[in-house]
């Protein structure tokens, strides 16, 4: 029971989701299921890449020394750290949700917080995405439009962490050691 | 899969490869951590692509375009932020609404604040945001997003112009 009870408050949006579909397959059955096979099959077209991310996590897990972290990404890596960062958020594909749990075990290793911050940030940025751009809005646009977002995430980074506190980082990383 | 996942799963093949090639008891351990934390997320994820699929349903590309239209004044860029924000369409779909958008006279501010605003925000992701890294966390980046947003959308109005840029 206690197991369930524990499952239930982690996945907890898991039963807002299942009584949202309910509301809107009361009164909308089309819709309900267009949303449901809209979602399965993003969700399909996503699940090879998120496994890779996964095994990502594995690999970084096992490999990666929380000492190698501390020094690209740590507290102490000032805007170098947020810069590689920031690289890195620009090259991650796939869904936000699958590189989450990846961020998690960096800061868990002692990776900065403004350096999740960087790398969420220029997520947004999606390489594969500009050729696309490039053909719908020219040159100056896109250039403009992702430049001015890469540096967004130098004014991001130290912003949130000057509002989530100094000390945000250490707690984290002690209620992880704990788990 | 676009093109970016095959380059991405072959990178991946080559490290796990080189991994077993260096030591096959890590390269197990890497696997089986991965393979738990994936199990442990899952329904999570499900939740979350369920969502996604009900936001695509109830915000569709038209609709947005309907709400913003040809909406000028200095609202307009709040009001593309918050669209785009809690859109959940794939980042491809923003492209061809912000080109709409922009013939039908909406502003470059607020077109450059929605196709920010649409991958940069990330509603639908949030509560997977709060579960991984806590609610004073995700809500302040959450937040901040919106403003910067807003923000970028702004210097793209003013600094477009100086370019010769027009569509």
């Amino acid at each position: 029971m206690n197991a369930f009870v524990k499952w239930s408050k982690q996945n907890w949006l898991l039963y807002v989701v299942l009584v949202a579909y309910a509301v809107l397959a009361a009164f909308h059955a089309p819709e309900a299921l267009d949303a449901a096979i809209r979602g399965l099959t993003t969700f399909v077209n996503l699940l090879v890449t998120l496994l890779g991310v996964f095994v990502l996590i594995g690999l970084v897990r096992v490999w990666v020394t929380d000492a190698f972290i501390i020094r690209h990404l740590g507290e102490e890596s000032g805007w170098r750290g947020l810069a590689i960062g920031a690289g890195l958020g620009t090259v991650m594909i796939g869904p936000l949700v699958g590189v989450f749990p990846l961020y998690e075990s960096l800061l868990a290793k002692g990776a900065r917080p403004g350096v999740i911050v960087a790398m969420v940030s220029t997520w947004a940025i999606k390489l594969a995405m500009i050729p696309l751009e490039l053909s719908i809005f020219g040159w100056q646009f896109t250039l403009v439009r992702n430049g001015l977002l890469f540096c967004a995430a130098f004014v991001m980074a130290p912003t949130m962490e000057f509002i989530i506190g100094k000390n945000w980082g250490a707690r984290f990383r002690d209620a992880a050691g704990e788990e | 899969m676009g093109i970016t996942d095959f380059i991405f799963l072959a990178v991946m093949l080559a490290l796990v490869a080189y991994s077993a090639f260096k030591s096959g008891a890590k390269t197990k351990k890497a696997l089986t951590v991965g393979a738990k934390q994936f199990w442990n997320v899952l329904p999570f994820f499900v939740a979350i692509f369920g969502l996604i699929g009900l936001l695509e349903v109830l915000l569709t590309p038209k609709q947005v375009g309907a709400w913003l239209g040809p909406q000028q004044g200095l609202l307009a860029p709040l009001y593309a932020a918050v669209v785009g924000g809690l859109s959940a369409g794939p980042p491809a779909a923003a492209f061809p609404l912000g080109k709409y958008l922009l013939v039908q006279h909406a502003g470059v501010a607020a077109v450059g604040a929605m196709l920010i605003s649409w991958t940069a925000v990330a509603t639908a992701t949030l509560p997977a945001e709060i579960r991984f890294f806590g609610a004073r966390f995700a809500l302040s980046r959450w937040a901040l997003a919106f403003v910067i947003s807003i923000v970028i959308g702004l210097l793209m109005a003013w600094i477009l112009p100086l370019m010769g840029w027009s569509l």
